[in-house]
């Protein structure tokens, strides 16, 4: 369904030097210096998947998403979705598609809600029948009905959100891009939201690619996922294996009746462990021990620890998946 | 077809825009004419002056103003989303949403917004035009009507692809409104006869801009029964060349579009 090979994106960026001289000069000779925002990625979504794409801020998602898009030309590489490639065939292509940028709306400021839609089905040409049994779907499960009336500068975050995703479908799209479409919203709306991509996924097949700050999101929806650091593809491949394979950290948290009985805790030494395989954090009363659990075992650290402390309060936790992403933006550990 | 259904929703819902923004709506309308008859006061005062401008007389010259305001009053009442775009919509990334649809892009954008205040430019350019046309005591046949519209509307057409073209500007260096600015106002120099201009500017506004073919060629047909095959035709062959290359520019602009980092 969609093929992306070998892909990369350049932007020129002129060099500005600083100062009125700089700018002058910068007149009549322009500096360029290339920023690979993409870097020679790849990969496959077979229909009817959702796939988590996750990165750190500028990872080069949004970029991606563009390409798939056909809104920005990729510098080298192939796309292909539905068997069209999507800047050349713009028009046919953009027809099976369906995308928010949770950045920006794409309706129109000035616009009530339920004209914007019918403005919609009219560029589309979505026949009237199906217009009504997609917007009695949309009206149900986003929960529009309250505010289909109201001009789209009237809407909240929240609804415009929804607004923007219902908008996105309306002409039952094959595939779905949707970046950030969670972004600033509050649980109730993500939950929402959520809620929303499940359906359409389930009841049409529909292929959705989704990028989010919020790994919940991604435990929710995603069964796998691609991680993209400085636009090379880190890691690709199903999210319970990346749990597992970088999962095997657990961690322990406790409070100390005395805590000056901390300094009783000597894990480097006693226990010759540190660096990746142990790490302690305090805050305040709070202490977290992050371990790798084949180090050393949960048993033996916590007879550790009591025999060294009064503990007033643990418990042993597994590392939640935004840990392990933590982790894998700051060491850049590469995986396949 | 469909195209003019999408076009007319889009007008239907700017008229109801027009009555929720109604005194901003006024205030355009009347800053126009206000703007429209200092440029005329304007014409009195230069002719009380003197008693004619190259040999054209004060109703002649206000015939020639007022023919120029109506291919720019359309244009300006049907693609001012242009100047947007030249401005700040692809500097912005907004131009994104265009291309995530299935129509073209450039109607998209066109059609997405009217501006109705350029019907004040327009209705001026009328009267004025029919005004010194009966002051002027001009004999019109059927003809000369037919000619005088297509005149209009290919006039038109050349307001609209320099709008074009400058704009598509923008997407290879992201703003490109001051540019289209100076093109635009070069039409300024459409409301008067060229000979009263050197040669340079002679020949820049009738062959590279071709603004002269907005206003001046065609009123001197029409006043002065200059060749018409000239003075209409030329502005129908160079509105459609000029055109096309609007349009070509366009589409490499598109395909240079980098849209912005969010
Ligand atoms: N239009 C553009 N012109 C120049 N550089 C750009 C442009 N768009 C993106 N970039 C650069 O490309 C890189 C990737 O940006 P991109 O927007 O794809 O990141 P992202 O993964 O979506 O980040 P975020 O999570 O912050 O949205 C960044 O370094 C950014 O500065
Ligand atoms: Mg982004």
């Amino acid at each position: 369904m969609i093929y992306v090979e070998n892909v990369t994106k350049e932007f020129k960026k002129t060099v500005k030097n600083p100062g009125l001289a700089g700018s002058v000069k910068s007149l009549f000779h322009r500096e360029y210096e290339t920023v690979k925002a993409v870097d020679d990625i790849s990969f496959e979504v077979p229909k009817g998947e959702i796939l988590g794409f996750i990165g750190a801020n500028g990872a080069g998602k949004s970029t991606t998403i563009k390409m798939l898009t056909g809104i920005l030309t990729p510098t080298e590489g192939k796309v292909e979705i539905n068997g069209q490639i999507p800047f050349k065939n713009r028009k046919k292509y953009v027809k099976e598609i369906g995308v928010v940028f949770g950045q920006r709306t794409q309706l129109w400021w000035d616009l009530p809600l339920l004209e914007t839609f019918s403005v919609l089905k009219q560029i589309y040409q979505v026949d009237e029948e199906q217009f009504k049994t997609r917007m009695a779907f949309l009206n149900e499960v986003l929960e529009l009905d309250d505010f289909i009336k109201s001009p789209v500068r009237t809407l909240s975050l929240g609804q415009r959100m929804r607004a923007d995703l219902a908008a996105s479908l309306i002409h039952n799209p094959k595939v779905l891009f949707l970046d950030e479409p969670t972004i600033g919203l509050d649980v109730a709306v993500k939950n929402n939201i959520r809620k929303a991509i499940t359906q359409i996924n389930e009841q049409e097949k529909t292929t959705i690619i989704l990028t989010t700050h919020d790994l919940n999101d991604i435990e929710t929806l995603c069964k796998r996922i691609v991680m993209i650091d400085k636009g090379k593809i880190m890691y690709d491949g199903a999210l319970s294996e990346m749990k597992q394979q970088y999962g095997k950290y657990r961690e322990v948290n406790m409070s100390l009746f005395q805590n000056e009985d901390y300094e009783q805790l000597h894990f480097e030494e006693d226990l010759k462990l540190g660096g990746d395989d142990l790490k302690v954090v305090r805050n305040k009363e709070k202490i977290t021990v992050t371990f790798h659990s084949d180090k050393i075992s949960v048993s033996d650290l916590l007879s550790y620890i009591l025999n060294k402390t009064q503990v007033k309060d643990i418990s042993v936790n597994d590392v939640n998946i935004e840990e392990i992403v933590c982790r894998m933006y700051g060491n850049g550990v590469s995986a396949s | 077809m469909r195209f003019l259904r999408l076009y007319g929703t889009f007008i239907a819902l700017h008229l109801k825009k027009l009555m929720e923004y109604r005194i901003d709506f006024l205030t355009g309308a009347v800053s126009f004419l206000i703007n429209q008859i200092t440029n005329i006061v304007f014409i009195g005062i230069i002719f009380s002056q003197i008693p004619d401008l190259d040999g054209y007389l004060f109703y002649e010259i206000i015939f020639i103003y007022g023919f120029s305001l109506v291919p720019k009053g359309i244009d300006h009442l049907l693609t001012d989303n242009l100047w947007k775009v030249a401005w700040f919509i692809v500097r912005k990334g907004d131009f994104d949403k265009y291309l995530t649809r299935p129509i073209s892009p450039l109607a998209h954008v066109i059609m997405e917004f009217v501006q109705f205040d350029a019907l004040g430019e327009l209705l001026t350019g009328i009267v004025l035009v029919v005004v010194a046309s009966v002051k002027l005591s001009i004999s019109y046949t059927a003809g000369k009507i037919v000619l005088m519209i297509i005149a209009m509307l290919f006039g038109t057409l050349i307001f609209t692809s320099i709008k074009i073209a400058c704009s598509a500007i923008a997407f290879k260096i992201k703003q490109s409104g001051s540019i289209l600015q100076i093109f635009y106002m070069t039409s300024d120099f459409a409301r008067y006869p060229v000979t009263i201009y050197n040669e340079i500017v002679k020949n820049i506004i009738t062959y590279i801009i071709p603004f002269a073919f907005t206003a001046y060629y065609p009123a001197s047909y029409i006043l002065r029964g200059n060749d018409p095959v000239f003075c209409i035709g030329g502005t129908v062959v160079l509105s459609l060349i000029l055109f096309g290359f609007s349009l070509i520019v366009w589409q490499k602009g598109i395909s240079a579009y980098e849209s912005a980092g969010s």
